[in-house]
């Protein structure tokens, strides 16, 4: 028989239903370069993906979840630091996910699927950002889901934070220039220099990202650097 | 002035996106012009600073909590017509699986078995592949065999234990003399569904030395009929010519060729074939028209010249 079927247990941590307190993620750490890890995970899955991605089309909802598995953690992260909230982040996670499912048949394998379900997730960041436009100071701190708020700078693996409250401050400080500098971009300037400096992705990518050239995401991204050196230097 | 096209490009530079000639002069230039070089350190310690706002890794809570999220609206997400209407195109899709043709064709079988195989008897229950059957090895690590698809995954309530069910396709050998009926039904198989018309050709080319089995006319047949090349055609033509003067219904296929091929050798060829059946009333038809109305003047020569050397019959 050319097809054999395997039945295979396969023990995972992390899939514990209604458990949320007892799943363990990966270790949560903001110091490496977690974009490095996520790409060179989503180069070594393409060749899954595209067997996950013709099963989902036809229909197998649990081929969907696995393709998912591959991306949401990437996905979540790159919300979360751009809206800076953990329901926002939750929100645009829930969006691509849905919208990704529901289009998956009008996917052809024209590009990689990291790239389309990119595609999706920055436009709903885009989408985000033109709707909070309205709020000019744009600190990096996160709200948990209780409403307290946290600094996404303190989350930074350091033990001795706590111990030094003057460099506390600064770096509060420090986060809410960065911030305030950040909130002066057009969402498009934002998601471009998010996307290159915080996720080091290359230029062409976030072109194809954001359904435009390299050359003008280069563009936006000179236009963003100057306008943030700009606003650092008025803030000192 | 090189300052500004350096400065314009620093930038770049910092980030990594030059390409490696520009790369090159700029780091050239930086050498020889202080200016530029505190440029540079002024970028970068702007990009120092940026990354102060280090990018943090969301909580296990809150991935938990937005994948369980996700699993509940997916449940309620409807899928129907978006599905349906999606057209399943397997030329397309192997291409992409980039598979070799033999595995190719047992997919196929998986897939469409039931439509594309009807007129084979073996098809039904019986595996298609005889032979040695290795025993699925549970220590062979899943991902050896190709996997062409996961079937379900769930879960034991109550435990960490996932059970995912998936196919896989493994490749096989079979030895064996044209007699053997194993050799047969894969060459059958193999003329009609394979994907890669080299294999059919060699297929029908085998089978057309196979002995006098009423399967092998019907898919040469087919194979005259069917398929997209002309080279296999033209072979299935071959193995057919045998049978034009004894069976009608070779020659009414070879007939058929002969009106609708697109191909001209293989329009000739069947041209040729019918020649001596010249007494079949049927055969006197077809060359008549033709030799009055075809748009090949080749053939409509022939056929005219055929017909001419009738005695009138009719």
């Amino acid at each position: 028989m050319p097809a054999d079927s395997y039945a295979a247990a396969i023990p995972v941590g992390e899939l514990s239903r209604g458990q949320a307190s007892g799943a363990r993620g990966e270790r949560g750490s903001g110091t490496q370069n977690p974009s490095l890890r996520g790409s060179v995970a989503a180069q070594g899955n393409r060749i899954d993906d595209t067997t996950l991605i013709r099963e989902a089309q036809q229909g197998n909802r649990a081929a969907f979840e696995v393709l998912v598995r591959h991306y949401d953690q990437s996905v979540l992260r790159l919300a979360l630091h751009l809206t800076g909230s953990e329901a926002d982040a939750q929100d645009i996670h829930q969006d691509a996910f849905l919208k990704a499912y529901k289009n998956l048949g009008s996917f052809r394998f024209e590009c990689s699927f990291y790239t389309w379900i990119y595609r999706i997730v920055t436009n709903l960041c885009l989408d985000h950002l033109r709707k909070r436009n309205v709020r000019k100071e744009d600190a990096p701190v996160a709200t948990d889901r209780s409403g307290e708020e946290y600094s996404l700078i303190e989350q930074v693996a350091d033990g001795r934070s706590g111990a030094n409250p003057e460099r506390d401050l600064m770096r509060r400080e420090l986060g809410r220039k960065i911030g305030a500098a950040l909130s002066k971009l057009t969402p498009r300037e934002r998601m471009v220099f998010e996307l290159k400096h915080y996720h080091g992705l290359k230029l062409r990518t976030v072109g194809e990202m954001l359904n435009t050239t390299e050359e003008t995401a280069k563009n936006t991204l000179f236009r963003a650097t100057q306008k943030l050196r700009g606003a650092l230097l008025e803030m000192r | 002035m090189k300052c500004d096209w350096v400065k314009d490009n620093i930038v770049f530079y910092v980030y990594n996106e030059l390409e490696d000639d520009a790369r090159y002069e700029v780091e050239q230039h930086l050498g020889r012009c202080p200016a530029c070089a505190a440029e540079l350190k002024t970028v970068r310690k702007f990009h120092a600073t940026l990354s102060q706002a280090p990018v943090a890794e969301p909580s296990p809570n809150l991935l938990a909590a937005s994948r369980m999220r996700l699993q509940e609206a997916l449940e309620t997400t409807t899928q129907g017509g978006f599905w349906q209407r999606l057209v399943f195109d397997p030329g397309n899709w192997m291409r992409q699986m980039r598979l070799a043709p033999a595995m190719v064709a047992a997919i196929f079988i998986v897939g469409f078995g039931g439509g594309i195989a009807a007129t084979y008897n073996f098809m039904s229950g019986r595996p298609v592949i005889v032979g040695t059957n290795p025993t699925p090895d549970s220590n062979t690590s899943p991902l050896e065999a190709s996997i062409t698809g996961i079937r379900s995954i769930t879960q034991d309530p109550g435990s960490n234990q996932v059970n995912i069910k998936y196919d896989t396709v493994s490749t096989k050998d079979i030895q064996g003399s044209l007699n053997d009926q194993r050799i047969q039904q894969l060459l059958l198989f193999a003329a009609r569904n394979n994907f890669n018309s080299g294999v059919r050709m060699d297929a029908v080319e085998k089978l057309t030395q196979a002995p006098n089995e009423n399967n092998v006319r019907e898919v040469l047949m087919y194979s005259l009929q069917n398929d997209t090349n002309p080279g296999v055609r033209l072979k299935a033509l071959d193995g057919l010519s045998g049978f034009v003067r004894q069976d009608v219904r070779v020659r009414d296929a070879v007939l058929q060729s002969l009106i609708n091929d697109t191909n001209i050798g293989v329009r000739m060829q069947a041209l040729h074939l019918v020649e001596p059946m010249k007494a079949d009333s049927t055969v006197r038809t077809v060359l008549t028209k033709l030799g009055q109305t075809d748009d090949n003047a080749s053939i409509r020569s022939q056929a005219k010249a055929m017909m001419a050397q009738v005695p009138e019959m009719d």
